[in-house]
């Protein structure tokens, strides 16, 4: 009867299955590939408090600036460009900005600079760029990319003056930054010191928090069985248990409770108590890496849990997701992936995307 | 030449004492038609289905009603029909219920259903008959009306003698 | 080892016993497999947050039955019944995070822009009406993405 109202956004769940020894294994690219990563979430069942090792990967995520209205001919300094941008990894991202209206600015370690902006401002600013795949019948964003370390993007070079002259004098582009580096040189360390000198900034350390969950239920997860067609728990369902986990869900209802009827999907095992981390700020993939190498050595010593989870949430409002992937939100702009860990050092991996996100890598 | 397309509902409204349909007409019944749509789809299907809704008959004598609305939301009004449990005419309330008999696209289609309808119904009815003296002047009733044609307005069959 | 070893004992010891032959068993590295999912999720998840003109206090019933009057208001009888779960309240916050089918998340999501106003009943005769508003913080098809809203990072 309302055919039009039951219609829903689309959305994807990519899973994977193999083993961290296998020589094929991807799951480094697919970490070092998601560059903007705000939230990071732990789960281990049957543990009280991080282990020591953990905990020292934990607290050494990097620290990062927030720098506030920063324009973004900055990154085109001759200086700026040759000690930091094309030496070691820059990530940055304008803070406070929403993909679905405003102007949003990344600028990824792959020396990418990219823009996503209104039409507007893309028809002010007179760079190429290509429309948003996520646009309505009428183009109104496009994205403009520009590869700093092409040839022609070398300081005094003519594309590099145009791009220098559009950013400075015809739309003066600025916005409040986040960015961090991974392998700062020495050299390097001055010249962000003179940027961020000249500009409103502040470093952050990412927030950890960790809290113990008691006498909960756990999905019993077999690692050969990613479908969950012998006697355990499918995907869609074990995320579901999990997001109820981190969001404090209560899963002991009935099915004639008026207000909720979710419970834990079976078959689970009660556990007497499980740790839940949370790191947010803006995270490193780099650091990821480091912390699921530390996650994957939790099970040499002897453990009662034959899993832990690692989950990792994206910006939501950053301009790309997996590598130079186009991201938008139109519903949630969610982009996040979850490792799902084993005794034997089998994993697996989801990557869940919404709408306006192309299928994960 | 593209036509906005209706549906026709063909209904019969049931009451428990016949002389209360008398007090039928048009107001009355889209009232009750309105009420019952919000009841049972709210402001939203309200708000859908009324565009292009209307009573296009009335018949008082025989409880006959034709609704027409758009096309693309007759499942609505259809629907909310079974909410309809009294017509409210002068303060006075009057409990009935509509048993939909048709759903037709256009008047005409709707008109010769009834008139098959009635057949049946005339069918089913005559053997119940007591004496011959009934059955005889059902004949007759019956009759007169298809020869002078006249619009006898006690007669069941009168929908088919106009147009 | 862990504090939960030694409060479940025998029984923990023999569990674990139990789960390393099983591991040792099926010690071969699991082979590679893909599998993608379009629309996996039936349920769509939303968390809300509520805003009245002056203080209130309400409890989860109360909170479901007010979204459920506000569905009936806008979709009837029939449009409005569907169901929904009221996952989880915060009645200092007043936050909640609801789960719904999907076909019934675009009738949830504008009847609760809708609502406008929260009958309180003080006593028995007088009926209250309280003006409110509910805002929409977050949709997603995963419950696991409303935990990691970036929206939400502030930094001072």
């Amino acid at each position: 009867m309302y055919r039009e109202l039951e219609k829903c956004p689309r959305s994807l769940l990519v899973c994977e299955k193999s083993n961290f020894e296998n020589e094929k294994s991807s799951h480094d690219t697919h970490v070092s590939k998601h560059y903007f990563n705000h939230k990071v979430s732990l789960v281990i069942p049957e543990c009280r408090s991080l282990p020591p090792k953990l905990a020292s990967v934990i607290n050494n995520f990097k620290k990062y600036f927030l720098i506030k209205d920063l324009p973004v001919y900055e990154f085109l300094d001759k200086d700026f460009l040759e000690n930091v941008v094309w030496n070691g990894a820059l990530y940055a991202l304008s803070y406070k900005t929403s993909i679905d209206q405003d102007n949003t600015i990344a600028l990824l370690p792959s020396s990418h600079l990219i823009l996503s902006v209104d039409k507007d401002t893309y028809e002010q600013l007179g760079l190429e760029g290509k429309p948003s795949q996520y646009n309505h019948k009428q183009p109104m964003r496009y994205v403009v990319t520009i590869d700093l370390t092409e040839k022609s993007m070398a300081p005094g070079g003519k594309r590099y003056q145009r791009v220098l002259s559009s950013l400075k004098e015809r739309v003066p582009l600025k916005s409040h930054f986040l960015l961090a580096r991974h392998n700062s040189g020495v050299e390097g360390d001055r010249v962000l010191q003179s940027l961020l000198a000249r500009y409103q900034w502040k470093d952050h350390t990412p927030v950890v928090r960790s809290h113990t969950l008691k006498d909960l239920s756990c999905p019993s997860l077999r690692s050969t069985d990613l479908r969950g067609e012998q006697h355990s728990c499918d995907p869609s369902s074990f995320l579901e248990w999990l997001g109820a986990v981190s969001a404090g869900v209560s899963c002991d209802n009935t099915a004639t409770s008026f207000t909720s009827t979710y419970v834990c999907p079976e078959p689970n095992t009660p556990v007497s108590q499980a740790l839940h981390c949370t790191l947010s700020g803006l995270l490193l993939p780099e650091d990821i890496y480091s912390l699921l190498q530390e996650l994957r050595r939790y099970f040499d010593e002897p453990k009662f849990t034959s899993w832990l989870s690692l989950t990792v949430h994206g910006f939501m409002d950053s301009p790309v997701s997996w590598g130079d992937r186009e991201h938008g939100f139109h519903k949630g702009g969610e982009n996040f992936y979850n490792f799902v860990l084993f005794r034997n050092q089998d994993y697996w991996l989801h990557m869940g995307t919404g709408s306006n996100d192309r299928c994960p890598p | 030449m593209v036509r906005l397309k209706s549906r026709y509902l063909l209904c019969e409204v049931c009451v428990s004492d016949r002389s209360h349909l008398l007090l039928l007409d048009d107001g009355t019944v889209q009232n009750a038609a309105k009420h019952a749509l919000i009841q049972a789809h709210g402001d939203y299907g309200f708000a859908h289905s009324i565009f292009g809704f209307s009573v296009k008959y009335l018949n008082a004598h025989t409880g006959i009603v034709l609704l027409r609305c758009r096309k693309s939301h007759y499942r609505l009004i259809w629907s909310a029909l079974p909410f309809i449990t009294g017509l409210k005419k002068r303060g006075q309330k009057v409990p009935c219920f509509f048993n939909c008999l048709h759903v037709g696209g256009t008047i005409r289609t709707c008109q010769k259903f009834l008139v098959r309808y009635n057949t049946q119904q005339l069918h089913r009815m005559l053997p119940l008959c007591h004496s011959e003296e009934e059955r005889s002047a059902i004949r007759k009733s019956v009759l007169s009306c298809t020869v002078q044609k006249d619009a006898d307005a006690d007669s069941e069959e009168d929908i088919g003698e106009e147009d | 080892m862990d504090r939960g070893a030694k409060v479940f004992g025998a029984l923990g010891q023999r569990l674990y016993s139990n789960r390393m032959r099983r591991a040792a068993k099926k010690e071969e590295p699991a082979t590679y497999e893909r599998l993608v999912y379009k629309n996996t999720s039936v349920y769509h998840y939303m968390s809300i947050s509520l805003e009245f003109e002056n203080e209130e206090t309400l409890s989860p019933a109360q909170l479901k039955q007010f979204i459920v009057n506000g569905l009936k208001d806008i979709y009837g009888e029939v449009g409005g019944a569907f169901p929904f779960d009221l996952l989880k309240f915060d009645e200092l916050k007043l936050t909640a995070i609801l789960r719904v089918y999907n076909s019934g998340l675009v009738k949830l999501w504008s009847a609760l822009t809708l609502l406008s106003s929260f009958d309180q009943e003080r006593c028995a005769v007088r009926v209250n009406q309280e003006r409110c508003a509910v805002r929409v913080n977050q949709v997603s098809p995963f419950l696991l993405a409303l935990s990691g809203n970036s929206r939400e990072l502030e930094l001072h």
